[in-house]
């Protein structure tokens, strides 16, 4: 069963069409890359799923729900969370803190809600920062801010997660670790769709790939398939290589 | 003529290299020496204290914050002061009462504006029209429906207006990110001084002189002030120290992340304005029982909106009990330091000490305080 549909998805910035009549179904515990030179769209694609932008056409659906029109927070709660490209994490928290924002009810009266110092732990070791709680985030190092971040996502408790570039600055010894990582949360039932602007990180972790290019679909297929398709090729060729 | 303008420009701008320098040494040689000498005073004192510090820590640290010995001795020590002025502040000054009194309504204004702006970041520049919505609805009840009423009536009912008046503001302009929610603040209060003074039915510039005071009696005249002001205190900590303080700085810090954790920021910037108004509307009532006059210049004028701004910066944003210490500061210097001067100049320079902490103590003068008794540890000994 379909998981997220995005049916005709269109998202028009004045006279830019960021994304033109883009569709994407994800399956139950896939995960699936979505890659595109820089500037084809990939992130606008998931700024439209999770409302930071409005749809200009097309619509949207988790779980058989539309969401196409829910607020950030609805989609969150429905079960969809997105681990962002930049790291926003609040300085005046500790990591500990910064997890625990993410587990606070959206109720005004729930005073003293929120995950225990028990389950903060083990949302941390799931990306092992564990070690970190008490750390305040502009003293970790980027490639545990970036774990930090997906800690967060995870403490939303979602079924599907959007990943947007998370292996970027990464070396390849944190790439292998993080691509393990993101291989245990599938194995936990959780489907996953990994935004990247190469193959890098993607070949040996995705289940298949879907190519954008200037805002449109350009191919689908399977890693293998895609590391050599001609038109992926060529899209590639004006910027860095795949 | 040109070349005036040069060695100006340049004897100017070696200048704030000379105070650095200067604030170096200063900080080397005088506060650097000052703060240890303290913190060898102070540790035995700290250690002292913590067994005490400890039981409330254990009791009602979660509620209200941890506190070490010496925070605990500073809000105790506070408290006490505070509890005994009745006996104590006419000693020291005739006017004291007065002073303490009106410090308790600031202080109420203070940290309603705190849990709102100082926490979401959302700044109101007119929060004095909140206090002026509960003021005026006692005088008009007073005026036009019975001059009889009882406060348990009459009160009540202004600060349920002020709520309301929160609401009419916050519901439409909290939705919009940036600047636009201050604004609009700004014009509401605006609007209400215009709609005071311009027609008589709502008193004019004289305002309403019906209302009576709570009493004659300074002691008992401060404590009705002081009372509901502690209280107050008491929520809005127990309010700021809970997920929602939590989630309220959040908003400050970076509104994207909250909608990310799945909480509607909307709903809580909404809220904190409540939760700021019906302070306000007490705060109000309680100015009508001190002046016994509802009129433009006591209640509404933006002046008053950005003094409340001023306790808060003062004291230190966004900690509730800075803005409380922040309104006793100012309202002290105001009237009991300053009393021999002209109100303008004692606003020149109450606006002057208020520039200073922005640009030298932005975390505001208590909170530094807190912090500084909090790092004097017996361990480091």
């Amino acid at each position: 069963m379909s998981v997220l549909e995005v049916d005709g998805l269109t998202k028009r910035f004045g006279g830019l069409v960021a994304v033109d009549d883009f569709s994407l179904d994800v399956e139950q515990g896939e995960i699936v890359g979505l890659i595109g030179p820089n500037g084809s769209g990939k992130s606008t694609v998931f700024n439209c799923i999770m409302s930071i932008y409005d749809v200009t056409e097309g619509t949207i659906q988790f779980n058989g729900d539309a969401i196409t029109d829910d607020k950030t927070h609805e989609i969150v709660n429905k079960g969809l969370s997105r681990v962002s490209q930049e790291s926003n994490p609040i300085d005046l928290y500790p990591v500990a803190g910064n997890i625990k924002l993410f587990t606070l009810p959206n109720s005004i009266r729930s005073l003293r809600g929120g995950a225990s110092d028990e389950e903060i732990y083990e949302y941390a070791a799931r990306i092992d920062i564990e070690d970190k709680l008490q750390e305040m985030p502009d003293e970790l190092p980027h490639a545990d801010v970036r774990r930090l971040e997906i800690a967060k996502a995870l403490a939303t408790e979602p079924e599907m997660l959007l990943l947007d570039e998370p292996f970027a600055g990464m070396n390849q010894a944190e790439i292998n670790e993080l691509a393990g990582q993101i291989e245990r949360f599938r194995e936990e039932g959780m489907t996953i769709v990994v935004v990247d602007h190469n193959m890098g990180g993607l070949m040996n972790l995705v289940d298949r790939v879907v190519v954008l290019n200037n805002g449109e679909m350009l191919a689908a297929g399977s890693p293998e398939e895609i590391a050599e398709n001609q038109r992926v090729q060529e899209a590639y060729l004006a910027g860095e290589g795949l | 003529m040109i070349s005036t303008i040069l060695l100006l420009g340049t004897i100017l701008s070696t200048v704030p290299g000379r105070i650095e320098d200067v604030a170096g040494s200063v900080r080397r040689n005088v506060l650097l020496p000052i703060g240890q000498t303290l913190d060898r005073l102070l540790a035995p004192v700290d250690r002292a204290l913590q067994p005490v510090a400890d039981g409330y820590n254990r009791r009602l640290g979660t509620y209200f914050g941890e506190m070490t010995g010496l925070q605990f001795a500073l809000i105790f020590g506070a408290l006490i002061a505070l509890l005994t002025a009745g006996l104590w502040a006419p000693l020291v000054s005739g006017s004291l009462l007065r002073t303490l009194a009106l410090a308790s309504i600031w202080a109420i204004f203070a940290m309603s504006w705190d849990i709102q702006s100082g926490y979401t970041g959302y700044i109101s520049f007119g929060h004095s029209v909140l206090s002026a919505a509960a003021g005026y609805t006692t005088a008009l009840l007073l005026v036009h429906v019975n001059p009889e009423l009882s406060l348990w009536i009459t009160a009540p009912i202004s600060v349920l207006a002020a709520l309301v008046l929160g609401l009419l503001i916050a519901l439409p302009s909290l939705r919009l990110e940036g600047p636009y929610f201050s604004l609009i603040t700004f014009v509401a209060v605006l609007l209400f001084y215009r709609l005071t003074t311009a027609f008589t039915s709502l008193g004019g510039i004289p305002g309403f002189s019906s209302p009576d005071v709570f009493t004659w009696d300074p002691t008992m005249r401060y404590y009705y002030m002081l009372v509901p002001m502690l209280l107050i205190a008491l929520a809005l900590t127990f309010m700021a120290r809970s997920n929602l303080g939590m989630i309220l700085v959040a908003i400050r810090e970076n509104e994207s992340a909250v909608s990310a954790a799945g909480i509607n920021p909307t709903k809580f910037k909404i809220w904190s304005f409540a939760l700021s108004s019906i302070p306000m509307g007490i705060g109000g009532v309680l100015l009508v029982g001190f002046t016994g006059n509802v009129d433009p210049h006591t209640f509404v004028i933006v002046d008053n909106s950005i003094e409340m701004i001023a306790m808060a910066v003062i004291g230190g944003m966004s900690s509730i009990l800075g803005p409380l210490g922040g309104a006793f500061l100012f309202e002290f210097l105001n009237h009991e330091v300053l009393h021999g001067f002209s109100t303008p100049v004692r606003y020149l320079f109450l606006w002057g000490l208020v520039l200073l902490v922005l640009v030298f103590a932005r975390d505001g003068l208590f909170r530094m305080i807190w912090h500084r008794l909090g790092a004097v540890r017996g361990e480091n000994e």
